[in-house]
């Protein structure tokens, strides 16, 4: 790691900085961050992206200790940038959103996302868990926590949701078998057990509500 | 806030269990109807064939009327199939599952008609496979008024001409079988239109069940709206009076700055609250959401869930399980973790482990220069401190062991606390 850590959580003002990349699409939330995070001694905000691919781009380039990346974003999102960085780049990654959709939390610890907070936190508890990350930990916010542990349980198959994701292009039932090593009259035996167990009355509306809740 | 008794309702609509048990009372519907059609096809068949016998024709003819009737019931399962899955949607008409029924149907009213000679057997097959197929509702009840109009014609020529001559002369009631024939078609249709009636009713549940969650948005629309109005009129009367204060007294100044704040998180977290308030999940759900995060966190989760957990009392071990949660996945170093909520006699027990030795301090720690930040809002009530008054509350205990590589907190209450607690 390239990190220089202390052995202790915050550790303002010990020997450099922690360079931090900072990426969200909404301009004014990320100068007014930018700009609260410069006023903390210990943290120097190296690069400010709008977009996913920028960010990709920057930290690839810059190497920087921390990643504070928007959920949000066009094109690639945070959890999507992390889960690229973490192959080429040794920095960590903090993903911060607005609203976190479910399954997403999930997506982000499997991605190696090492912090998750709302965007409701000011910027001295932003500081805070750069801070803590920094120093090799991990944090999850509380509230994040509480919503991902009230998400509702998927009430589909593994091969049920095989079939939705695999379709959810709109594929034909032929394609999915073809895909899965199926026959179509299975493929369309799982479709109606899932339009059965989520009562909607297509297909596309299954995949809709099974991508929004996270269970594909 | 709208009282608890408002859940159910959206509980109801949302809930996959509810949809599901309707949904199977639908199928047993369909197979009810399904039965009853082929039954109908089958007595036709049967009584066919009797009268035959009866009347002295050859045993190999009758046994070609009774193969024959049993494929061509058979060739009804795929129209009856496509019947079910084609309704209200125009591209389930198949060609392989259509014209080969019809082609059988045909195949089998030609082959008795030139067996027996009687017209009524040649025409029954396809006119009871065409029933099946999904008309339009007007064109279905003109044809099956036409088709029972025909074969009662062609029942007519039959008693004339077939039924005076030998060997048919021979058997002296030829209605039973005809009065059957006819009205097959007719049953038919109504058993179907029976079927119609009840997908339709299925489809008013649905909607109503949609529409009583979507009243309950546009509720909590407006308690948003509301909520939010009121919070923004206080900011904005804060941030005029600091204005106006900087001048003369910066300290006054700096002091309505920050209950302005503090007024944007009092508004965030009431929109929070409303937008969360039915958002509950039962315990099991909510142990096996804790142990996919862990896993997705690296961990090797172990974790036991009774079977009756969700008889356990989610007002205790829900903010338990939360908290105990996020402390887990807050430590980096972790490797395995264990999770378990299970029932001993007249208690319930629920116990975390992991193998970091003990909880670091929150993020938040206070730093120097803090004095302007707003107070701790999102541990307040919560942490173990609350966890043990929580548990304290309904006569039970909470236990934290701390080895060297081990961490391990147990919440054991009482099992009655189930029953008098808030679910």
């Amino acid at each position: 790691m390239s990190i220089d850590t202390t052995s202790d959580v915050a550790a303002p003002g010990s020997s450099r900085p922690i360079r931090v990349l900072l990426a969200d699409d909404e301009a004014m939330i990320r100068s007014a961050l930018a700009a609260l995070l410069r006023l903390e001694g210990d943290i120097e905000v190296i690069a400010e992206c709008s977009d996913g691919e920028q960010a990709v781009a920057a930290a690839e380039r810059l190497h920087p200790d921390i990643c504070l990346l928007d959920l949000e974003m066009p094109g690639l999102d945070g959890v999507q940038v992390a889960e690229r960085l973490r192959r080429t780049v040794t920095a960590r990654c903090v993903v911060v959103t607005r609203h976190a959709r479910p399954g997403v939390l999930r997506r982000a610890l499997a991605a190696g996302v090492a912090g998750f907070l709302p965007k409701s936190r000011d910027a001295k508890e932003v500081a805070a868990v750069i801070r803590r990350v920094a120093a090799g930990a991990r944090y999850v916010d509380p509230e994040i926590a509480a919503d991902a542990l009230s998400d509702e349980r998927c009430p589909l198959t593994d091969r049920e949701r095989d079939v939705l994701r695999v379709g959810r292009q709109g594929q034909t039932t032929a394609q999915i078998a073809r895909e899965l090593s199926l026959a179509p009259g299975t493929v369309r035996n799982h479709v109606s057990a899932v339009l059965a167990k989520l009562s909607v009355p297509t297909r596309q509306q299954a995949v809709l509500m099974a991508l929004e809740r996270g269970w594909i | 806030m709208t009282a608890p008794a408002d859940a159910p309702t959206v509980e109801a609509a949302s809930s996959p269990a509810v949809s599901r048990g309707t949904a199977r009372a639908v199928t047993a519907t369909w197979w009810y109807t399904v039965v009853a059609l082929v039954l109908f096809e089958l007595t036709v068949v049967l009584v066919w064939a009797a009268t035959l016998l009866q009347a002295g024709l050859d045993r190999g003819v009758v046994l070609a009327v009774l193969v024959g009737g049993l494929v061509w019931i058979l060739s009804t399962a795929p129209l009856l199939r496509a019947y079910r899955h084609g309704g209200g949607d125009a591209t389930a008409l198949d060609w392989r599952s259509t014209l080969v029924p019809l082609v059988v149907a045909t195949a089998y009213g030609v082959t008795v008609w030139s067996l027996s000679g009687l017209w009524v057997l040649l025409i029954l097959p396809l006119a009871q496979s065409l029933q099946l197929l999904h008309w339009p509702r007007f064109v279905r009840a003109r044809m099956v008024l036409a088709v029972t109009a025909l074969l009662a014609g062609v029942l007519v020529v039959d008693v004339a001409t077939a039924f005076s001559e030998p060997p048919l002369s021979a058997h002296e009631d030829p209605y039973v079988a005809g009065v059957f024939s006819v009205l097959l078609p007719l049953t038919t249709v109504l058993s179907l239109w029976w079927w119609d009636v009840l997908m339709v009713l299925d489809r008013a549940r649905v909607s109503e069940a949609r529409l009583a969650a979507t009243q309950e948005r546009l509720a909590v629309a407006t308690d948003v709206h509301d909520l939010q109005g009121h919070h923004l009129q206080v900011i904005a009367l804060q941030l005029e009076l600091a204005e106006r204060l900087l001048p003369d007294d910066r300290d006054a100044a700096l002091h309505q700055l920050r209950a302005a704040r503090l007024s944007v998180d009092e508004a965030r977290q009431g929109t929070r609250d409303l937008a969360t308030r039915f958002r509950t999940v039962p315990l099991p759900d909510e142990l096996a959401n804790a142990r996919d995060l862990l896993r997705a966190a690296g961990l090797t989760v172990e974790a036991v869930i009774d079977v009756d957990a969700d008889t356990a009392p989610a007002s205790v071990f829900g903010p338990v399980i939360r908290e105990t949660t996020t402390n887990v996945l807050r430590h980096g170093g972790g490797r395995r973790a264990r999770l378990a909520l299970t029932r001993l006699d007249d208690e319930w027990r629920y116990e975390i482990s992991n193998d970091v030795p003990a909880p670091l301090p929150p993020a938040t720690a206070p730093s120097p220069g803090d004095a302007g930040a707003p107070p701790e809002r999102t541990r307040q009530g919560t942490g173990l401190e609350g966890t043990a008054t929580r548990a304290g509350d309904v006569g039970g205990s909470m236990e934290v062991r701390a080895a060297e590589n081990d961490f391990t907190v147990i919440v054991t209450v009482p099992a009655e606390a189930a029953a008098g607690g808030p679910r």
